[in-house]
């Protein structure tokens, strides 16, 4: 996996030699026995810093796994992930906790704001979390609310702000701490194809203006073609990668990954899975 | 699977963890039931077996109406040679204590008799002989050996005279077998007897057998001796005998029967909310199945058989349950004085412990299962989405109309001097009320209520504290219910507990103001109106009056009646209450009672009653309306005399049911010549302490089973006497409480399961496991905050209700709150909290952050 392209940030490979994330040989089993799931089979994955990278693969190709383990809320069974230069290896929960707490930002397919807070209650929560209270933070989300273009709603509980308005509180609050990376699963996966374009724009503008490293998650080539780069995932292994921007290529590409050949594999690799999540 | 209700049935299985907690009210309430039932029936057994042997060949027992009363001399001459009368035989009786070496022991009703008086009780000898002559006693075996008695030991009894030893002659058994819980019997000669009990002539009772056989005999020959014997004498079959004890114990037997009720609803609650909550949860579900064609009678009648099996099932735990209470109960009330015997079984606790589980279930789940009935088949789709209705304003309105007569019932039942079943029902319905209107008030004071609870919390955890009060308020109906199961409970701690205080502080204002006394001798345990007493030795009041310093020493004789003497001219019987014997002359200066004395001085006032007149205390004599100078007619196993009111005394004693008069009056009419205290005057105040130290030194040497006690020693013994009560009462409202514990745990859980997403989330963003666990104690703890400030306002509120209707007949009662007992539950509620947060908030800080996440 090669770094830089045409669209990643300021802050390319090529000036920092950390990589944001450098993870090798990323194994992560299910089950046992009869049941036994591969969702990620030696994989090597790495970001540089202030790329914006997605991630692409049929159903069940391990996709939303690797996030977990990139996003620490899980612990790969073999091999090991570094985050700018620190290794993940040997810290306990608390530790993975804390690491999450400020080095990575989360944007969930389905928001998952709380609903009894407002949106700026809900972009100051990771603060709150962290036991944050110093008024600039509060200055922060209110800013980071006005970059998400929803200055006007600071006080509007979830329920009453729209599906990509929701979204982009969760941006806003994925980037309130300053995270070293984030993590965005399916982010437009249920948007309609306004708000998906809005989101979309969002994030890769937080990649090329201010230099964010994102890695996000998607079925869509629309999305994916956002990305400087789209890797694409089968069976819990690399499938190979291409350059985003056009998204011809990137459509090309998805469809050969999805061709007769690698079908079959595929649907057996879904039959094995106990459980499937969309 | 054959049929719908199969399908409910396996729904059950699959929620085993939380089957127990929805049933735990259930097992603890159907529990209470079945131990107050089965402890009433032991101590039904107890007295009818009592009596049965005691009294095994009498038809009828001859005794005064008060209690240490005595017969005339010829009395059982007059009973042998009435009509129908076989034969009869007559015996003192006393109540001694033995001395061992380490002080005074266990209490002995000891009866004086002869060898024939003997035989009229069913008993056998076990070992040894019967008493003959002499100072020699019999005992019963059981009380013997748990004391180390055996034949041939020499037993040192305090008696009314003073310590005399005896030589163990036999020991005998019941022949019904029971023991009495420790309550000791033996028998004295005759002779022996009246002269360690004082009393040289006359009888405390006479037993009698009627010639012929049958009741209509008895019956008959029961009218005669009335003739004969006059008001002032009590003829009762020993049948009637144990139905009297019976029925004073009617009073315990309804209030254990109120806190088993108590506990039973609030097992009920439980059923309710839980049920409320798996509808609530398993709407998708019951729409989906309302789609396929079940019908709004076969989902409401699945709930119900849901519940009604786990009823059934909660009923069976709760009979073993209960058999553990009624044991723990049999225990709580020896260690009060109240003779049981072995725990009894009865068929009846466990069809009426079925048969009330069953109900509380089904009425329990009747308003879910209905909820349930309602759900529109589009719910398979919606799922319970736009659901969480705030809770209408006509629930306030049914509340607020709930708890108004709610208080008062619970005053009519304070107002009541008889727990008659109208004034019970009025009381308990009251209650039942009133926390029912609680109920349906409560949701709209949750969303306040935990916002203002929570603000400690949120100062100090903003973000936990935060969510936890965000949680609690987003589904007020739920967390009212869960307070509210908490809430019955410590309202009627706190409600009972105003009872205590306000009485403990009334008797010692009144004894602040009446004591003038500086000590008080008195047996040790003395507890006027718990049965007969141990009385004082004659000799002990001249020894006291001799010691250096003391200036006034003075005996009173204070007699529980079981009717006061009435107006003269007026029908029916007086009340039970106190008979009060004092010597006028001196009384003066050791007391000084507010009296009214109409037109007479203080001291005009003692001096009639020095020639035959009486006053009356404060609540009888509101009560019946008794003024001065009415003339009222005495009626004693000794005599009958009429005499005039002189004085009316503002006391609190025995809820100012007294009559009081002179040693001697009370020695003619009733017969009454022992002792019950002694009240001491020192010369001077500073003297105090010296006399105190030399009455100790006497009573140590000669009269153990005596104490004497300072004013201050006075109120805190009355003070450990109500506190012993009403801890009595307290450990029966525990077992609600207990209920409603359970009742937090099964909301939390649920609370957490409906929030795993939420949790997930909070994960993902960097919360750690403690600050997960911490937001679901919040929250506990801002339940049973909001359980605790409604329990303890409730019972505020009914305790000054029950206060109230109390004070109408016991004029100069109080209110004052239990400060004490507030404040143990706040610290109570706040530990219940952090109980009952324990299991929920570590699963939900097990929770997997990914599965939690996609957690739906
Ligand atoms: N907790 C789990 N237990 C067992 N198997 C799992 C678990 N989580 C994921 N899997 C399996 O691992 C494989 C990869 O799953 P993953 O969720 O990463 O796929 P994905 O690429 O995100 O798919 P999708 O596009 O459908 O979201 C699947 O076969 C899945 O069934
Ligand atoms: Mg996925």
């Amino acid at each position: 996996m090669s770094p830089g392209s045409k669209r990643s940030g300021k802050r390319s490979g090529d000036t920092d030699p950390v990589p944001a994330i450098d993870a090798r040989k990323l194994t992560k089993r299910y089950g046992s026995g009869t049941s036994l799931v591969k969702a990620l089979d030696r994989l090597d994955f790495r970001v540089e810093k202030g790329e914006m990278v997605a991630i692409m693969g049929p159903s069940g190709s391990g996709k939303s796994t690797l996030l977990h383990l990139l996003g620490a809320l899980e612990t790969p069974t073999s091999g090991t992930i570094a985050l700018a230069g620190e290794n993940f290896e040997g810290l306990d929960d608390r530790g993975l906790t804390l690491l999450r707490r400020e080095k990575i930002g989360f944007v969930f397919q389905f928001f998952n704001l709380l609903p009894s807070l407002n949106a700026l209650e809900n972009v100051m929560l990771p603060a709150l979390i962290a036991g944050r209270r110093d008024p600039k933070v509060e200055k922060r989300a209110r800013s980071l609310l006005k970059r998400v273009g929803l200055a006007r709603r600071e006080r509007h509980l979830p329920s009453e702000l729209s599906g990509g308005e929701q979204q982009r509180v969760s941006i806003a609050r994925a980037l309130l701490l300053e995270p070293e990376l984030v993590l965005a699963d399916e982010p437009t996966g249920n948007l309609d194809s306004r708000s998906e374009a809005t989101v979309l724009d969002l994030l890769s503008e937080l990649n090329s203006d201010e230099g964010h490293t994102i890695v996000i998650v998607t079925h869509d080539t629309t999305a994916a073609a956002v990305a400087g780069r789209v890797s694409f995932l089968r069976d819990g292994r690399s499938a190979g990668e291409v350059a985003g921007g056009d998204s011809a290529k990137v459509i090309r590409a998805f469809a050969k990954l999805e061709s007769p050949a690698s079908k079959t594999k595929k649907r057996r690799s879904s039959a094995k899975s106990p459980r499937g999540k969309r | 699977m054959r049929s719908y209700t199969a399908v409910t049935l396996r729904q059950l299985s699959s929620r085993r963890g939380r089957l127990f907690l929805t049933i735990s009210g259930i097992v603890l309430g159907t529990g209470m039931i079945v131990g107050v039932l089965l402890l009433t029936t032991t101590i039904q057994r107890t007295f009818t077996d009592l009596y049965d042997s005691i009294y095994g060949k009498a038809d009828l027992v001859l005794a005064a109406t008060s209690d240490a009363g005595a017969l005339p001399e010829d009395a059982l001459a007059r009973v042998r040679t009435t009509q129908g009368v076989d034969s009869a035989v007559g015996q003192v009786t006393a109540v001694l204590s033995l001395v061992g070496a380490d002080g005074p022991g266990a209490e002995l009703n000891a009866a004086g008799t002869t060898v024939e008086g003997q035989s009229y009780s069913d008993l056998e000898i076990v070992s040894g002989r019967k008493v003959r002559g002499g100072r020699e006693a019999e005992l019963e075996a059981s009380w013997a050996e748990a004391n180390g008695l055996q034949v041939g030991d020499t037993a040192s009894l305090a008696t009314p005279t003073g310590i005399r030893d005896y030589r163990v002659a036999g020991l005998f058994k019941f022949s019904t077998g029971v023991d009495f819980g420790g309550e000791g019997f033996g028998f004295l000669p005759l002779g022996e007897a009246r002269r360690a009990f004082g009393q040289p002539a006359g009888w405390s009772e006479i037993q009698a057998v009627v010639s012929e056989e049958g009741t209509g005999a008895v019956d008959q020959v029961k009218r005669r001796l009335d003739a004969e014997f006059g008001p002032g004498v009590e003829v009762i079959t020993p049948q009637g005998k144990s139905d009297q004890i019976q029925s004073q114990l009617q009073a315990l037997n309804v209030i254990l029967y109120f806190f088993a009720g108590m506990a039973l609803f609030v097992g009920g609650f439980l059923i309710f909310n839980s049920f409320n909550m798996t509808v609530l949860q398993r709407m998708r579900e019951i729409g989906m199945q309302r789609t396929l064609g079940a019908s709004r009678g076969m989902v409401v009648r699945s709930v119900l058989t849901e519940s009604s099996t786990l009823g059934i099932a909660g009923s069976l735990l709760g009979i073993l349950g209960g058999i553990g209470i009624a044991l723990a109960l049999i225990t709580l009330l020896r260690s009060i004085g109240l003779p049981v015997g072995a725990l009894q079984w009865t068929a009846a606790a466990p069809v009426a412990g079925i048969l009330m589980g069953l109900i509380t279930a089904t009425a329990g789940s009747l308003i879910p299962a209905l909820r349930a009935g309602r759900i529109a088949p589009i719910r398979a789709v919606l799922g319970s989405e736009g659901l969480r209705s705030r809770p209408k304003p006509i629930r306030a309105a049914i509340g607020i109309c709930l708890v108004a007569p709610g208080l008062y019932g619970a005053f009519t039942l304070g107002a009541a001097d008889q727990t008659t079943t109208a004034v019970v029902a009025a009381g308990i319905g009251g209650i039942i009320a009133i926390f029912f209107g609680i109920a349906l008030l409560a949701p709209f004071v949750v969303s306040p209520l935990s916002r203002l609870l929570s603000w400690p919390v949120r100062k100090l955890a903003p973000i936990e504290g935060r969510l936890a009060s965000d949680s609690a308020r987003a589904n007020p109906t739920r967390t009212a219910a869960t307070a509210t199961a908490l809430l019955i409970g410590l309202a009627l701690v706190v409600g009972i507990n105003s009872l205590g205080s306000s009485f403990l502080n009334s008797i010692e204002r009144e004894f602040d103001r009446a004591f003038a006394r500086d000590l008080t001798v008195q047996p040790r345990g003395l507890n006027p109106g718990a049965g007969p007493q141990q009385s004082l030795a004659p000799s002990v009041l001249g020894k006291i009056s001799d010691l250096p310093g003391v200036a006034v020493a003075t005996p009173e004789r204070l007699v529980a009646t079981a009717q006061l003497p009435q107006v003269a001219g007026r029908k029916g019987n007086g009340p039970q209450g106190l008979l009060f014997g004092f010597d006028p002359s001196v009384y003066d200066k050791v007391d000084s009672s507010q009296i009214d004395t109409g037109d007479l001085t203080r001291a005009e006032a003692y001096a009639r009653v020095g020639k035959g007149a009486l006053t009356v205390g404060k609540g009888y004599a509101e009560e019946a309306g008794i003024e001065i100078g009415h003339e009222m007619l005495l009626e004693g196993a000794s005599g009958v005399e009429r005499a005039p009111v002189v004085a009316v005394v503002d006391t609190i004693l025995a809820g100012g049911q007294t009559v009081s008069m002179s040693l001697e009056k009370m020695a003619r009419v009733y017969g009454i010549t022992s002792d019950t205290q002694i009240a001491v005057k020192a010369e001077s105040v500073d003297a105090r302490a010296e006399v105190k130290r030399e009455i100790e030194r006497l009573l140590e040497a000669d009269y153990p089973n005596l104490t004497v006690l300072s004013n201050d020693e006075i109120k805190s013994e009355v003070e450990s006497q109500i506190s012993q009560q009403f801890g009595f009462f307290n450990a029966l409202v525990a077992v609600a409480i207990l209920a409603s514990l359970f009742g937090i745990v099964n909301t939390l859980s649920m609370s957490v399961l409906e929030r795993t997403r939420e949790i997930g989330v909070l994960r993902a963003l960097g919360a750690t496991r403690w600050q997960i666990r911490r937001t679901v104690a919040n929250e506990s703890l801002i339940i049973s905050l909001i359980g605790a400030v409604l329990g303890i306002s409730i019972g505020v509120g009914l305790g000054w209700a029950l206060l109230q209707g109390l004070a109408a007949g016991v004029p100069g009662v109080v209110y004052s709150p239990p400060i004490g007992t507030m404040l143990a539950v706040a610290v109570a509620a706040v530990l219940l909290g952090l109980i009952a947060a324990i299991v929920p908030a570590r699963r939900a800080a097990k929770l997997d952050v990914v599965d939690a996440l996609s957690y739906e």
